[in-house]
C-alpha cells in the first residue's frame, strides 16, 4: 500500500473513533448519578433556583434531543459554554493547552535522552555497572509517586537549596511575553524577551523532571530489551565482522532497528503527558489542562467534562496517527 | 561532554534571582479552583466573594463593630425607613465617583440591584428574600433622584435589609461600563467574569484562570486609597506547596493550609511566619432525616445527640480549630444564647433509646462527602453510636451527588455544613428551623411548625427587643427537638508572613467579610 492511501485510511478510521469516543462520552456524562445544577449553584441553593436553573441549561428536555443539540453543535465546532467559567469551552482548552503541551514536549525530551541513553549504554555493556545502575534507576522511576518525588525536588530545589523557583510558569513579577502560540519558551524567543525565557526555563526543570523522570524509566527499559534482540541478528555479527567500528555499529546498524518498539512507548508517553498530568500540575501549580478536566469532573462541568475528553481523544489519535506514520516510514512492512 | 552540560545548567541556575515580595504588594498563595466568576451578581464563593468585595462598593459594608458584624454606611451616608419598616430611602454621599473616574449616581445603583435580579443565578434569592423579585423590580427599586435610591421591601427587620444589600451581591457596578461590553443581553456577565467596574478600594486587573488573580489600588475610592497598591493571588492549589512559599518568603500568605501544618505553626514560636485564627461564619453539623424510621421519635434524636463525643472531634479531628457551639447561630449574633447541654453520656442516650423502643439500637447509613475531615468526623460519629447499639455505615460521596441526595430527602443522616449568607439570626433561623422555605429543615422532613412560626415572626419584628426574646425562644426548643446535632462552629487559619501588619484585623468576620484595606507590610 502507498503510504498515501495509508494515511487516508487511518484518517478515516480516527473520525470513527472520535464519533464513538463523542457518544460514548455523552452517555457517561447522563448517566453519572449527580446533579450538575446543584454543583453550580452549591448545596444550600433553594429549589425554586436548581428548577430554573434546569430549565435554563436545557437539562429539562428529553435525553434524544439533548443528544442531537450535542451533536450538532460538535460538527459547528461548537464544544459548548462551559457552567463553570461561563466561557466556550474551546477557549478556555486553548487558555490551558499550551502549558500543557510545553511541559509535556520538555518532559519528553528530557526522558527520551536520559532513556534512550541509559537504554542504549546498558545494552551495550550488559551485567556491567552501568547496566546494574540504569535497572535500579529505571525501577525507582516507575515505582516512586510522581506526587512524593514532586514534593521531595520541591523540598530540596526550591526550599532548601533556592536554586530553582517553586510553583507556577513564570515568577509573579516577570512580565509575560506577547502571546504567539502560548508556549512560554517560544514566545519568549520570538519577542526577544531574554528574562522571560530564563524564567520560563527555571520554572520548567522540575516539572520537566517529575514527569520525565518515570517516562525515562520505561524508555531505558524498552530500548534495553530491543537493542539486545538487534545486537543478536545476523547482520550485526557480519558487520562486526567486516570490522565496521563500535559506534558506527550501535547508532547506524543496531539502534535504527531497535527504535520501533521505543517509537511506539515514546508516542504513548507523549499522547499521555499530553492529556495532561493533574498531580504535576497540583504539585507545581501549572496552569494546564489535566487540573482542569479533573476540576470540572469535580464541579460537574458538563460541556467541560466533554469537550475535553473529546479534545484528549482527539490529541491522543492525532499522536498515535504520526506515530504510525513514522513506523510506516521507518518499515514498509507496517503499511499492510 | 557532560561536565560541559553540567556546567551550563550550573551557570543558568546561577543567574536565576528569585525576587522577594515588594512592600506595597501583597503575595497571597491559595487555591483559587472554586472561583467561577468575579462578578458581583454571580459570585457565591466564600473566597472570591471577598475579592469582589474589594473591587465593588455598597449602600452599606459588613463591618465588626464591637465583635458584632452589623452593616455600616458606605456609599449611602445615612438612610430612612417608614414606620413600617416597607420604604427605604438611601442618601448617597456627594461626589462619589468608579475607579474609572466616572460619576456614581442613584441610576448606577438601582441598575445595580435589578442586575442581580435579572441575571437570576445563585445570589438572587436573597433579594427575594427582601421582597424584590426580577417582575416588581422597577416598582420596588429606583432612584428618586441623582443622589436618592428608594427600595420597596417587605416588612422586614431592619438589620436583614442592611446586611443583604451589602457587597458582594450589592456592589454597585458602572452601568456605563458594563452596558457599553454587553454580549447577546447578558448585561455585562461575561465582561465582569474576570475584570471589575465597581467603586470599591481595589481594581480587578486581571484573573488569569489557574495562574493569578491580579489587585491593584483605586485612588478614587471615597474613603481614600488603601495602604496596599497591589494583592496578587497566585493559584498554588497544593496546601504543601503554599506552606513551603510561605516559608521561603516568596508570598506573604498561604491562604489553605492543613490543620497539621496550622498545629505545628501553633506549636512554634519565634521564625518569620505567624498562624492567624478567627472562628468563621459556618457551621458543621449532623443532621436525622426526621421521616426515617427511628428518627421519627425525638427521643432517638436526643439518643444520637448525647451520645457524639464532640470534644474528641473538635480536638482530634479539627486538631482545636473548631469551638463548641451547639447552637444553630454563630457565638455573638444578635439574640445568640449560650446553650451547650450535649455532653457525651452513654447511659443516658442508652436509656432514651431503650424508652424509644430500640433497646437493641438500629442501622442507619450516614452519607457526607469526601474530604478528610469529613471522613474523620463519620468515623468518630460512627464509633459513638456503636456504644450505644446503633451501626451505622459511612457512605462518603463527592459533594454534589450528596446535596443532590439531601435535596431529595433521600438521605437518612447527614455529616454537611453550612456557611451563613448575611450576619443576622435569621440567615440562621429560617434554613435550620422553618422548614417552610424548603432549606434544612425540610430536606430533613422537620415540619415542625411552632418553630417556623416563631423563625418567621422573628423575622419581621420590628422591635429589637421583642425580636431577641423570640429568638431565645426559638433556640431553646429548636436545641433538644431539632433534627439536628451541631459540631462545632470552625476556625479558620492562614500562615502569615510577620512582614503582614493588620490581618488579624481583616479575616475578622471571614467567610462572610474580608477587609483588604485594613492590611499593610513592614
Amino acid at each position: 500500500m502507498k503510504l498515501g492511501s495509508f494515511i487516508i485510511r487511518r484518517l478515516l478510521l480516527m473520525l470513527l473513533v472520535l464519533f464513538g469516543v463523542s457518544v460514548l462520552v455523552f452517555i457517561i456524562a447522563k448517566v453519572i448519578p449527580a446533579d450538575p445544577v446543584g454543583a453550580i449553584l452549591g448545596g444550600n441553593a433553594p429549589v425554586d433556583l436548581v428548577e430554573d436553573m434546569k430549565r435554563r441549561l436545557g437539562l429539562d428536555k428529553p435525553l434524544i434531543q439533548q443528544f442531537t443539540d450535542y451533536i450538532f453543535g460538535l460538527l459547528r465546532g461548537n464544544l459548548g459554554i462551559s457552567l463553570k467559567s461561563n466561557r466556550p469551552v474551546a477557549i478556555d482548552i486553548s487558555n490551558f493547552f499550551p502549558a500543557t503541551l510545553e511541559l509535556s514536549i520538555c518532559a519528553t525530551l528530557l526522558a527520551v535522552v536520559i532513556g534512550m541513553f541509559l537504554g542504549i549504554l546498558s545494552a551495550v555493556h550488559r551485567n556491567k555497572f552501568i547496566d546494574h545502575f540504569a535497572r535500579v534507576f529505571s525501577i525507582l522511576g516507575v515505582s516512586m509517586p510522581v506526587f512524593w518525588t514532586g514534593l521531595l525536588l520541591l523540598l530540596l530545589f526550591y526550599f532548601r537549596l533556592g536554586w530553582l523557583p517553586g510553583t507556577g510558569r513564570l515568577g509573579l513579577f516577570v512580565t509575560p511575553p506577547t502571546k504567539y502560540t502560548g508556549l512560554y519558551l517560544l514566545d519568549s524567543l520570538l519577542s526577544l524577551n531574554f528574562e522571560a525565557f530564563k524564567d520560563a526555563l527555571a520554572h520548567l526543570v522540575l516539572p520537566s523532571i517529575v514527569l520525565g523522570y518515570s517516562a525515562a524509566a520505561s524508555i531505558a527499559r524498552i530500548t534495553r530489551s530491543s537493542m539486545l534482540d538487534v545486537l543478536r541478528q545476523d547482520y550485526i555479527r557480519t558487520a562486526k565482522a567486516k570490522g565496521i567500528g563500535k559506534r558506527l555499529i550501535i547508532y547506524r546498524h543496531a539502534l535504527r532497528n531497535a527504535l520501533i518498539p521505543v517509537i511506539t512507548i515514546i508516542g504513548l508517553t507523549f499522547g499521555g503527558l499530553l492529556e495532561g498530568a493533574v498531580l504535576t500540575e497540583t504539585i507545581f501549580g501549572w496552569p494546564g489542562l489535566g487540573r482542569y478536566i479533573v476540576n470540572s469532573l469535580l464541579l460537574l462541568d458538563y460541556p467541560a467534562i466533554m469537550g475535553g475528553t473529546l479534545f484528549v481523544a482527539v490529541v491522543y489519535s492525532v499522536v498515535n496517527l504520526v506515530v504510525d506514520i513514522i513506523y510506516a516510514a521507518l518499515d514498509p512492512r507496517m503499511r499492510a | 561532554m557532560w561536565k560541559k552540560v553540567l556546567l551550563v545548567v550550573l551557570a543558568l541556575v546561577a543567574v536565576i534571582g528569585f525576587a522577594k515580595t515588594p512592600k506595597d504588594t501583597l503575595v497571597i498563595a491559595a487555591n483559587t479552583e472554586i472561583f467561577i466568576t468575579l462578578d458581583p451578581a454571580v459570585c457565591y464563593e466564600t473566597f472570591a466573594a471577598a475579592v469582589v468585595t474589594s473591587a465593588y462598593a455598597g449602600l452599606t459594608k459588613i463591618e465588626p463593630v464591637n465583635g458584632v458584624l452589623t452593616p455600616v454606611p458606605d456609599l449611602a451616608e445615612r438612610w430612612e425607613v417608614s414606620e413600617d419598616g416597607t420604604t427605604w430611602t438611601f442618601h448617597l454621599r456627594k461626589g462619589l465617583v468608579f475607579a474609572n473616574g466616572d460619576p456614581l449616581t442613584a441610576e448606577d445603583v438601582v441598575f445595580s440591584f435589578q442586575r442581580v435580579l435579572a441575571i437570576n443565578k445563585s445570589p438572587a434569592w436573597l433579594f427575594n428574600e427582601l421582597g424584590l423579585t426580577k417582575e416588581n423590580m422597577n416598582e420596588t427599586i429606583f432612584a428618586k433622584d441623582a443622589n436618592t435610591v428608594v427600595l420597596k421591601t417587605k416588612p422586614l427587620a431592619r438589620n436583614i435589609v442592611l446586611s443583604i444589600i451589602a457587597p458582594p451581591w450589592g456592589g454597585v457596578v458602572n452601568k456605563k461600563v458594563v452596558m457599553a461590553n454587553r454580549v447577546n443581553n447578558d448585561l455585562g456577565e461575561a465582561y465582569l467574569t474576570d475584570k471589575s467596574a465597581g467603586a470599591g478600594p481595589f481594581i480587578i486587573v486581571e484573573w488569569k484562570r489557574k495562574e493569578q488573580v491580579i489587585l491593584q489600588s483605586n485612588p478614587k475610592y471615597w474613603a481614600g486609597e488603601p495602604p496596599l497598591k497591589r494583592v496578587i493571588i497566585k493559584d498554588v492549589p497544593e496546601e504543601t506547596t503554599q506552606f513551603l512559599l510561605v516559608q521561603k518568603g516568596d508570598v506573604d500568605i498561604a491562604w489553605n493550609i492543613t490543620t497539621e501544618q496550622a498545629a505545628q505553626l501553633r506549636e512554634t514560636k519565634g521564625g518569620n511566619i505567624r498562624l492567624v485564627t478567627t472562628p468563621e461564619q459556618s457551621n458543621e453539623y449532623v443532621a436525622m432525616n426526621v421521616g426515617w424510621g427511628p428518627f421519627k421519635d425525638e427521643k432517638v434524636r436526643l439518643a444520637v445527640k448525647y451520645a457524639i463525643d464532640y470534644d474528641a472531634i473538635i480536638n482530634s479531628v479539627m486538631r482545636g480549630f473548631a469551638i463548641l457551639n451547639q447552637n444553630f447561630m454563630p457565638i455573638g449574633y444578635f439574640g445568640y444564647i449560650e446553650l451547650n447541654p450535649f455532653k457525651r453520656d452513654v447511659e443516658k442516650a442508652k436509656k432514651l433509646l431503650a424508652e424509644a423502643g430500640y433497646p437493641n439500637g438500629f442501622e442507619v447509613e450516614i452519607i457526607t462527602s469526601t474530604t478528610e475531615i469529613r471522613r474523620n468526623e463519620a468515623i468518630v460519629v460512627q464509633a459513638n453510636l456503636a456504644d450505644i447499639g446503633i451501626k451505622a455505615n459511612i457512605v462518603q460521596m463527592p459533594s454534589s451527588e450528596m446535596y443532590a441526595k439531601y435535596r431529595q430527602q433521600g438521605h437518612q443522616m447527614i455529616i454537611a455544613g453550612w456557611g451563613i449568607d448575611y450576619p443576622d439570626p435569621d440567615a440562621l433561623a429560617k434554613p435550620f428551623a422553618n422548614y417552610r422555605v424548603k432549606q434544612l429543615a425540610w430536606r430533613n422532613m422537620w415540619y415542625d411548625d411552632y418553630a417556623a412560626d416563631i423563625a418567621e415572626k422573628a423575622g419581621v419584628e420590628l422591635n429589637d427587643q421583642k425580636r431577641a426574646q423570640l429568638y431565645k425562644e426559638l433556640q431553646e426548643y429548636w436545641i433538644t427537638r431539632s433534627a439536628f446535632a451541631m459540631l462545632y462552629q470552625p476556625v479558620g487559619f492562614w500562615a502569615v508572613s510577620n512582614d503582614v501588619v493588620g490581618f488579624e484585623r481583616a479575616v475578622e468576620g471571614y467567610t462572610l467579610t474580608f477587609d483588604f484595606t485594613k492590611i499593610s507590610k513592614k
